[in-house]
């Protein structure tokens, strides 16, 4: 899969799981600063898990790698790519 | 009545009448312990102003807002003999506002003495008002005086976001005209009631209930323990930067697991110096159940919660131990255990308060926690200015029972990082706490504000 796609499954999930009805995010929106709290951001790593098959280990939870739906797509693709 | 909303009553509440959710219950039964005692189960949110917030503005507002929603004026009551605790609101008439006092203090000191004062002050919901306001004039020193507004209530009311929420509310009903201050539907001030069939809640109450029962197989230890004559309710309240150039910037230093951790770090130091047993620690974690990008509710402590076991030996790995307590945390979602408590507190309804508390973990022991720990919330950027005054700084501050005795809470406002920590005199000393606040600022590598 390619970031984008990646970026609009997670922002999918987002918005259906964790944001109020109304406020939704678009995939270049800084969680943080949408209200993503530490269980909210637990929700979206079971996802990940869920979807793409690993958990993200504690050193990558980094803020590059969480900021927004689409830097959390290309880390996973960055992840997934063979190195 | 020159209300901004009709009030919306909830799914089947009837108007005047507000049943408690079931985590302000677990709240209510946690206090009955110590009735006899007169302790307090008071909340703060202290908002530091750039100036004095004239009281008529405060007053006109909560008028307004009582037009409204009648929960700042209700009384906590149970039907004789049998029935749900609930908030009791009289007709719009009869709705007495809540008190707003004002103070004039010289120093810092002084006002730190008024708020532990309002803190230790204990609410009584069945005779008064559930909540009070308290307007703190600060000065000459420092130089330029500086107002605080003091919001208190009965904890049970309502959860740290809701008291933001309140303030909300009545910021948006302080301007001078008549017009409703918010275009569309009107604000939800209460949570919609759980749509599920009864059928499918009860397995999920008796499965959380099965799953507490395991958690704390030995009683926790908390520095409350043994306490026979709790002392006042105190609090240390200090303000930090994040400092950008460390290493740890980089990190997810905010994850409440990081900060449990390093929480859990500094209390097994209290532990060792105070030679208490080194049983596994068990720490219940607030989760907000709100959708998140909106206020949300207000009234209700709209939380489940997650319980957090660890050794005191596990806190000498503090990104090991964060580490852990994230896959527990992960766990307890996977299990769908964090929801399962929410719909099982639900079911404390009928109970008295005395047999509520045999549904906590090792709670008919009275000992239910090492220690309390919390991410009160941002204070939003929303009321960057309030009663027409900008908004300095903002931090909660919740009274802690006697057992656990101590507690630390976490909270931001703008760029400050709030450090707050409650405890009982008798269970902690002034000197302990300031080593708690030290050991964490440490482990954030925050800097410490003037």
């Amino acid at each position: 899969m390619e970031p984008d796609q990646i970026a609009d499954a997670l922002t999918a999930f987002i918005n259906a799981s964790i944001m109020a009805r109304g406020h939704p995010v678009q995939p270049t929106d800084d969680l943080e600063a949408a209200g993503l709290d530490s269980m909210a951001l637990l929700k979206v790593l079971l996802f990940v898990e869920a979807e793409f098959g690993f958990w993200i280990p504690d050193e990558d939870l980094v803020r590059d790698n969480l900021r927004s739906p689409l830097a959390l797509a290309n880390y996973i693709c960055q992840r997934q790519s063979p190195s | 009545m020159r209300a901004g909303w009709p009030f919306r009553p909830s799914g089947t509440t009837p108007a005047g009448r507000l049943p408690l959710r079931g985590a302000d219950l677990v709240l209510i039964a946690m206090q009955s312990l110590w009735a006899r005692a007169g302790v307090s189960n008071n909340t703060l949110l202290v908002v530091q102003c750039d100036a004095p917030i004239a009281p008529e503005r405060i007053r006109r507002a909560l008028d307004r807002f009582l037009g409204s929603c009648p929960w700042p004026a209700a009384r906590l009551k149970r039907p004789f003999p049998w029935g749900k605790l609930h908030w009791a609101a009289g007709p719009p008439a009869a709705r007495v506002p809540p008190p707003v006092r004002r103070r004039s203090v010289a120093s810092r000191a002084e006002l730190h003495r008024e708020l532990e004062a309002e803190l230790n002050s204990a609410i009584d919901p069945r005779r008064e008002s559930p909540l009070r306001f308290l307007l703190v004039d600060c000065g000459p020193e420092p130089a330029t005086a500086q107002g605080f507004l003091v919001l208190t209530w009965f904890h049970p009311l309502m959860d740290p976001r809701g008291g933001q929420n309140l303030l909300m509310h009545l910021a948006h009903l302080d301007p001078d005209d008549d017009h409703a201050p918010r275009a569309g539907a009107p604000p939800s001030f209460v949570p919609d009631p759980d749509p599920r069939p009864l059928r499918e809640r009860g397995r999920l109450g008796r499965r959380s209930l099965r799953y507490m029962r395991t958690l704390a197989p030995v009683p926790p230890v908390s520095p409350g323990t043994g306490l026979t004559a709790p002392g006042r309710v105190r609090f240390r309240q200090e303000g930090f930067v994040e400092d950008h150039s460390s290493a740890h910037s980089e990190r997810a230093t905010r994850e409440i697991t990081w900060r449990l951790a390093l929480v859990g770090k500094a209390m097994a130091g209290l532990w060792d110096r105070r030679g208490l047993p080194a049983v596994p620690f068990l720490v219940p974690i607030s989760v907000d159940l709100r959708p998140k990008g909106d206020a949300g509710p207000t009234f209700g402590n709209w939380l489940a919660f997650h319980f957090a076991r660890f050794s005191p030996a596990e806190t000498a790995d503090v990104a090991g131990l964060a580490r852990a307590l994230r896959a527990q945390m992960a766990d307890a979602v996977r299990d769908g255990q964090i929801e399962a408590n929410a719909v099982a507190m639900e079911f404390l309804h009928y109970r008295p308060p005395s047999l509520m508390r045999r549904y906590l973990p090792a709670g008919s022991s009275g000992e239910t926690f090492s220690f309390n720990c919390a991410d009160l919330v941002d204070f939003p950027a929303a009321l960057e200015r309030l009663f027409g005054r900008s908004v300095v700084n903002a931090y909660h501050v919740p009274a802690v029972l006697p057992r656990p005795g101590i507690g630390v809470f976490f909270n931001r406002c703008a760029s400050t990082n709030n450090l707050v920590v409650s405890w009982i005199d008798g269970a902690v000393s002034e000197e302990e706490v300031a080593r708690i606040v030290e050991v964490v600022r440490d482990g954030m590598e925050w800097t410490r504000l003037p």
